[in-house]
């Protein structure tokens, strides 16, 4: 039975043919179309939880499935269902286009699936520009101004580079061990690390993975791609394909465990930088994506400290801080979507007296930003206690210190944002109609972002577990 | 002189460095496409030569080679279309008039 294996993969490839088909359609009917996707997407989270408890390999090894693979696939399935959720609305997408919308952002997922199971160098690559293409495509499907053609253009050339220098990474790392298996260029690395040649290909394909996750000095492309691609594929940018990079970065780090300091070192320089960099440029941003989007490069450098530390609690952390990070960065981008019903980009003084034009999900965003924040109870805070103490543990003190400082910082401007919802009047602003679905929506992000951060343990008992299969 | 490692890895990395100049240096961006097929070239190279002459397994390298050959050609195909659809709204496919998000 291994086709079961490969089940949550299977079954999102047959959802984009689903979608291929609903794309050459004459006659458009965007009802049906979002009907049918986000169908096929709850039924993905139900198949990728079935698949939960999995273990196998695949294509001679190349593939391999374990629970650190399906945890991180669970969540992406379910990223895929919530942005399906928020998309009822495509009132910047043209309707023709609605189901290639769908149909990239399935390819994408399926991409991303791939990547966090894969354990070949070739193996990542491919799944890697799967992921990345269909984003491409997705960013300038925007209509309107010329705004997402140029922000396409950017993510597209940028993007084709970085993988330039990640293969030329790869292939370097594969003339030095011989080998495109990630655990046998593992077995291989202390001599790896003493050749100039190995050296350069880690860094260099290091590098391309840092772009994907927007760490300092790979960022630059975020603020603008957030702020030019429609808000739904910002929300997929910002949290599903987020959560995959860090899924990819954990089992590729444990490759540098042996090398030892230089290598943390360089880490902890990157996460410094990233968080440092992301939260004063977030300061002064007014659009609210372009202001998520230098937040996420700071928190970036949370997932770094957590993982740097090369410990089990770390890993076990930063699994926990991604998986969080997804939820209440989408709660954010949600109401950026309702609140923007046509579209547009939201700048902080459009949401105005959310409170009273519509209390539900002003708290929502509440409380997603304190979570982002890291204020208690929240699951913000549970991550961020848990990255700080992993680090603390492995000595990092210094580390810690500029983390603290930093979510200090970052509480300044979003904190802006709950004022601007919460005190400023908005009397002239509309109120903010929304449906059923979210409406449940919300109220079940407010209660994971606060059940998960009082009760943390079995998520975290999860994570603890899948995290030994990777450390080895 | 032909016949070693060596002479495919420098030419790799100079084509690679070729790429990467034209990427930063050029202003049309069909220049800047050939310049990443010039970079994507340069990493086939370093698979075929390290095949040829350094892995126990043959044919492992090839495989890299082909699949990154698939891969450039889907990048092309991404690449040009978005091209086209630039050159339509802009009329013009000069990276220097795309400079409105700014921040």
């Amino acid at each position: 039975m291994k086709v079961l294996l490969f089940g949550p993969e299977l079954y999102f490839l047959g959802m984009a043919l689903v979608l291929f088909i609903l794309s050459l359609r004459r006659q458009v009917n965007i009802r049906i179309d979002h009907q049918v996707a986000l169908g096929f997407a709850a039924g993905g989270v139900v198949v990728a939880s079935a698949c939960l408890f999995q273990q196998g390999e695949l294509f001679f090894a190349a593939y391999r499935v374990d629970l650190f693979s399906q945890i991180f696939k669970v969540a992406l399935a379910l990223g895929l269902f919530l942005v399906l959720m928020i998309s009822h609305n495509l009132a910047h997408i043209d309707d023709r286009y609605h189901a290639e919308f769908y149909l990239f952002l399935t390819t994408c997922t399926l991409g991303l699936m791939m990547l966090v199971s894969a354990v070949e160098l070739l193996t990542i690559y491919v799944s890697l520009e799967l992921s990345s293409y269909s984003l491409y495509i997705l960013v300038p499907l925007r209509r309107g101004d010329d705004m997402d053609i140029e922000a396409g253009v950017k993510y597209l050339f940028i993007g084709a580079v970085s993988s330039c220098f990640m293969l030329f990474g790869l292939s370097y790392i594969f003339g030095a061990t011989h080998s495109t298996y990630v655990n046998e260029v593992m077995a291989k690395m202390p001599e790896l690390v003493q050749s100039p040649i190995g050296i350069m290909g880690l860094l260099l394909t290091l590098a391309g993975f840092f772009f994907k996750l927007s760490v300092f000095p790979f960022h630059f492309w975020a603020p603008d791609v957030y702020q030019g691609a429609a808000n739904q594929v910002t929300t997929f940018i910002a949290t599903v394909s987020k959560a995959a990079a860090v899924a990819v970065l954990l089992r590729l780090v444990a490759l540098g465990e042996v090398y030892g300091f230089g290598f943390t070192q360089a880490l902890w320089i990157l996460s410094i930088v990233s968080m440092t960099l992301g939260n004063l440029v977030a300061i002064v941003q007014k659009d609210f994506k372009r202001m998520l989007a230098y937040s996420s490069i700071a928190h970036a450098g949370y997932v770094l400290m957590g993982i740097l530390t090369l410990s089990e609690a770390g890993y076990t952390a930063a699994i926990y801080y991604a998986v969080a990070y997804l939820i209440m960065n989408f709660t954010c981008f949600m109401v950026i979507s309702e609140v923007a019903n046509d579209g547009r980009n939201l700048q902080i003084v459009e949401l105005a007296g959310l409170y009273h034009r519509n209390p539900l999900l002003g708290l929502a965003l509440m409380l997603g930003l304190f979570a982002l924040a890291g204020v208690p109870p929240s699951i913000g805070f549970t991550g961020k206690l848990l990255v700080f103490t992993s680090a603390m543990k492995e000595g990092y003190f210094w580390l810690v210190l500029v983390g603290a400082v930093n979510g200090t910082i970052s509480l300044y401007y979003y904190l802006k944002v709950v004022y601007a919802a919460y005190f400023l009047e908005g009397k002239e602003l509309p109120a903010v109609h929304i449906g059923l679905s979210t409406r449940a929506l919300s109220y079940a992000l407010i209660l994971i972002i606060i059940g998960f951060g009082v009760f943390p343990d079995r998520v975290v008992e999860l994570a603890r577990v899948a995290v030994k299969g990777v450390l080895l | 002189m032909i016949n070693n490692i060596e002479t495919y890895l420098y030419i790799a990395v100079f084509l690679f460095a070729i790429g990467l100049y034209g990427v930063l240096a050029r202003r049309s961006l069909i220049a800047v496409l050939i310049s990443v097929e010039l970079m994507l070239n340069a990493a086939m190279i370093n698979f075929m030569a390290f095949n040829r002459f350094l892995a126990p397994h043959p044919a492992v390298g090839q495989i890299c080679a082909l699949f990154i050959m698939a891969v450039a050609a889907a990048e092309a195909a991404i690449g040009l279309s978005i091209i086209v659809a630039i050159y339509r709204k802009m009329k013009t496919i000069n990276v220097e008039h795309a400079t409105e998000l700014r921040g």
